[in-house]
C-alpha cells in the first residue's frame, strides 16, 4: 500500500494567539471562578430547632453505639443495648410523638426540604451554565478554525466530533478545530485545578460530582421507621469487645517488633 | 467476621488515608503533564508518545516506591512491592497514576507537539 | 510556633503559653486583620486560610491564660470583625473574654444572666451551653452544672466534649462509675482515642484503690483496668501513661490479689493468669525505664514526654525496685 504523504496544513500563527490561548485562558478562569462561586454559594448550616436536633443526634448516637460496640464491655453495652432499644422503640427521641405512623409530609411543604434541593439546583446550576455559555461562545466566535494537530492518529469516526463545522472531506481526522480543543480543556485541566486551588477543589467539571452524604435525614424519610430500623440492628448485634485477649495481642505484638 | 475484628482492633485512619491518597495522586497528575510537556517538544507521534507516557509513568511509581515507601514498609515487615502500610489497594498505587494522569497527559502533549511540530 | 497554635492550647504547659503569648503582639502586626472588601486589593494581600482564623481564636486563649489582655482584645476584635458578633463561637468567645474581665463574684452573676439570656432566645447554641457550664462549675455550682451538661447531652448525646466534661466533673466528685459511663459514651464516639482508654483505666483503677466499690467487684474492675491499659498502648506505641497505669494495675494485682469472682467471669473480664501478669508486669517494667532513660538522654525521637509523668514514672520504678530488693 502507497504510503500517503503526511497532511500539511500552512496555518496562520495568528491562529495561536487568538483561539488556542483565549479558549485555554478562559477555560482556567472559569473553573477558578466556578470553585469561588460554589463556595460563595454554599449556604450556611441552616439553624436547627431543638426537638429536631435531638431527633438526629439521639440517632447518630444509636449508629455510633451500633458500629462502635467493640469498644465497650459486655455488661456496659447490654446495658446501652437495652436503653436504647426501648427509648428508640417508644418514640422517645422523636420531634413530634403524636405523628407517629402518619406518611410522611409532602418533601415540597416542608421548607427544610426546599433548602436542601435549592442547593442542589444551585451545584447543578455552577457546573451546566458556564458550560452552555463557553460551548455557545466558541460556537459562535471560533467554528471552522483549524488550530492544532493531535499527536496520534484517530479513526475517522471522531471526524464530525473534533471538526465540527470544518467542511472539508479528505482532510485527516487528526487536525481539531476549536470546540475540540475545548473538549480536551474540559477534561484534562483537573490538573491546573489541583495547583491553582489545592485538590479538594470544585473547580473542573468532574470533579463536582463527587460522593454525595447520603441525605439521611433529608425530606420525607420518616424518622420513627428508622429509630425502629435502628433499634432492631442494636438488638441483632453479637456482642465482642477488642478488650478481649488484648494482653495476649500485646505481648505478642511486643516480641515480633 | 475475621477481617472486620482486625480493623477494629487496628483501626486505619481515613484522614492519614486521604492524605496518602491525595499526595500520590497530585504527584501524577504533575508528573504526568510535564511528561505531556516533554513528548510534545520531542514531536513524540502516536505510539511512542503512548510508549513514552506509561514508561514514565511506571518509572516515577517505582522511584516514589522506592523513595517514600519502601524505607518504612519493608522495615515493618512487608513484602517487597507491598504498598498496604500506606494505601488501601495494590491497584490504587501502581495503576491509579497511569489513567489519572492521561487526560493532563494528553492536554499538555497535543498543545506542545501543535506548538513545535504542526 | 505556628503548628502548636493550631491545636487548641489545653494541653499546653504554663512555659509554652506563656512563650506563645509573648509573639501575640507580632503575630497580630504580622498577619491581615480583617478581609478587605474591595476584590482588587484582596488580590495583593496575603490569602486568607482558615488556619488563621484557628490560630486567632487559640491565640486569644493562650494571652487570657497568662493575663496579656490587651492582645488578647485585639485577637477578638479580628474574630468580631470577620465573622460577626452573631456568630456563635465568637459568642463564646466574647463571654469567655467578659468572664476573664470579671473581677468579683457579682460580675461573674451578670455574664451568667447573659449567658442565659442567650439561651432563652436559642437553646442549641451550644458553644454558649457549654461556656455556660464552664462558669457554673467555675463558680463551685457542681450540681446546676452537672444538670446543664445533662440537659445538652439529653439534645446533643453525639458530642464527646461534653461527654468528657460530664466525667471529669463527676470524678472531681468521687462518682467513678459514673465517670466511667460518662467516658465510655466518648470511646462510642472516638472509638480509637487511646487517651480515654487509659483515663478509663485510671478510674478504674482509682475506685478500686479508693474501696467505694463493691469490693467482690474488684477482680473485675482491675481485671478491666488491665484490659484498657492495654488497649491504649497497643493503639499508641511508648504511651507512657498507659505503660504507667498497666504498671500500677498489675503490681496491685500481683501483690494483693482480689478474690476471684463468678461475675468477672462471665463478663469476660477476669484478670488473666499469673504468668500473664508477670509478664506484662516486666514488660511495663521494662518499657518505663526505656522511656525514662532515653528522655533523660535527650535521644532524638523520644522527647515530647510531660515531664511531670516522667518523673512520676520514674518514681514509680524506683519504689518498685526498692521493694522487689527487700
Amino acid at each position: 500500500m502507497a504510503q500517503l504523504p503526511p497532511q500539511t496544513i500552512q496555518r496562520d500563527p495568528q491562529l495561536f494567539y487568538w483561539i488556542l490561548f483565549p479558549i485555554t485562558v478562559v477555560m482556567i478562569l472559569t473553573g477558578i471562578l466556578r470553585h469561588y462561586a460554589t463556595v460563595l454559594m454554599a449556604s450556611p448550616p441552616k439553624k436547627v430547632e431543638q426537638p429536631a436536633l435531638k431527633e438526629q443526634r439521639s440517632l447518630m448516637h444509636g449508629v455510633a453505639v451500633r458500629s462502635n460496640f467493640h469498644v465497650l464491655t459486655a455488661p456496659s453495652f447490654k446495658a446501652r443495648r437495652e436503653f436504647l432499644t426501648t427509648a428508640f422503640e417508644s418514640g422517645a427521641y422523636l420531634k413530634d410523638p403524636e405523628r407517629r405512623g402518619q406518611p410522611p409530609a409532602n418533601p415540597m411543604t416542608d421548607p427544610g426540604a426546599m433548602d436542601g434541593m435549592m442547593g442542589m439546583m444551585k451545584n447543578n446550576m455552577a457546573m451546566m451554565v458556564p458550560n452552555t455559555l463557553i460551548m455557545s461562545w466558541i460556537n459562535t466566535f471560533f467554528s471552522g478554525f483549524v488550530i492544532l494537530k493531535l499527536p496520534f492518529p484517530i479513526t475517522i469516526k471522531f471526524k464530525s466530533m473534533l471538526q465540527a463545522g470544518v467542511a472539508t472531506k479528505e482532510m485527516d481526522p487528526r487536525w481539531m478545530s476549536s470546540i475540540s480543543w475545548y473538549f480536551l480543556c474540559y477534561f484534562g485541566l483537573q490538573f491546573v485545578f489541583n495547583f491553582l486551588l489545592g485538590s479538594d477543589n470544585d473547580g473542573a467539571a468532574d470533579a463536582g460530582n463527587g460522593p454525595q452524604a447520603p441525605n439521611m435525614f433529608g425530606p420525607g424519610v420518616d424518622a420513627d421507621k428508622q429509630f425502629q430500623a435502628e433499634a432492631e440492628n442494636l438488638a441483632v448485634i453479637k456482642h465482642y469487645s477488642v478488650l478481649d485477649d488484648v494482653e495476649q495481642r500485646l505481648l505478642e505484638g511486643i516480641k515480633t517488633r | 467476621m475475621p477481617t472486620e475484628r482486625e480493623f477494629q482492633v487496628a483501626p486505619i485512619v481515613p484522614e492519614s488515608v486521604m492524605h496518602n491518597t491525595k499526595a500520590l495522586s497530585n504527584l501524577q497528575s504533575l508528573t504526568a503533564s510535564i511528561f505531556g510537556v516533554a513528548a510534545g517538544i520531542l514531536g513524540l507521534e502516536s505510539y511512542s508518545g503512548f510508549l513514552f507516557y506509561f514508561i514514565f509513568t511506571i518509572l516515577t511509581t517505582i522511584l516514589f516506591y522506592t523513595f517514600r515507601v519502601a524505607p518504612t514498609s519493608l522495615k515493618s515487615g512487608l513484602g517487597a512491592f507491598d504498598t498496604s502500610r500506606y494505601f488501601r489497594t495494590q491497584y490504587e498505587f501502581w495503576a491509579g497514576g497511569v489513567f489519572g494522569g492521561l487526560a493532563g497527559y494528553i492536554l499538555t502533549w497535543t498543545l506542545f507537539y501543535g506548538l513545535v511540530r504542526a | 510556633m505556628t503548628s502548636s497554635l493550631l491545636r487548641p492550647p489545653g494541653h499546653l504547659s504554663p512555659a509554652t503559653a506563656l512563650q506563645l503569648s509573648q509573639q501575640a503582639p507580632i503575630i497580630i502586626k504580622n498577619s491581615p486583620g480583617a478581609v478587605t472588601a474591595s476584590a482588587l486589593s484582596s488580590l495583593f494581600s496575603a490569602p486568607e486560610t482558615p488556619e488563621l482564623w484557628t490560630i486567632y481564636e487559640n491565640l486569644l486563649l493562650s494571652c487570657l491564660r497568662t493575663g496579656d489582655e490587651e492582645s488578647a482584645h485585639l485577637c477578638l476584635g479580628r474574630l468580631v470583625n470577620r465573622f460577626g458578633d452573631d456568630n456563635e463561637r465568637v459568642m463564646a468567645l466574647i463571654g469567655l473574654m467578659k468572664e476573664a474581665d470579671a473581677t468579683d463574684d457579682a460580675t461573674l452573676e451578670v455574664v451568667l444572666k447573659e449567658y442565659e439570656a442567650l439561651l432563652q432566645e436559642n437553646p442549641t447554641n451550644i458553644p454558649i451551653v457549654k461556656r455556660r457550664v464552664a462558669l457554673l462549675r467555675s463558680i463551685g455550682r457542681i450540681s446546676d452544672a452537672v444538670t446543664a451538661l445533662i440537659g445538652l447531652l439529653d439534645f446533643s448525646p453525639t458530642d464527646s466534649e461534653a461527654w468528657s466534661e460530664l466525667s471529669d466533673i463527676y470524678f472531681s466528685q468521687g462518682l467513678y462509675s459514673q465517670a466511667i459511663f460518662a467516658l465510655e459514651e466518648v470511646l462510642v464516639l472516638q472509638p480509637n482515642a487511646w487517651n480515654i482508654y487509659a483515663r478509663i483505666g485510671e478510674l478504674l483503677l482509682m475506685s478500686v484503690k479508693s474501696g467505694s466499690g463493691d469490693q467482690n467487684d474488684s477482680a473485675k474492675q482491675l481485671g478491666e483496668a488491665l484490659k484498657r491499659f492495654c488497649r491504649s498502648i497497643e493503639l499508641c506505641d511508648d504511651y507512657l501513661r498507659g505503660y504507667y497505669g498497666l504498671k500500677l494495675t498489675t503490681t496491685q494485682l500481683l501483690n494483693d490479689p482480689p478474690k476471684p469472682s463468678k461475675q468477672a467471669e462471665s463478663d469476660g473480664l477476669a484478670p488473666p493468669n499469673l504468668s500473664t501478669l508477670q509478664k506484662l508486669d516486666g514488660l511495663a517494667t521494662e518499657k518505663l525505664g526505656e522511656i525514662t532513660r532515653r528522655f533523660t538522654a535527650g535521644e532524638k525521637g523520644w522527647q515530647g514526654f510531660d515531664e511531670a509523668e516522667i518523673a512520676a514514672a520514674k518514681e514509680l520504678l524506683e519504689k518498685s525496685s526498692s521493694t522487689t530488693v527487700r
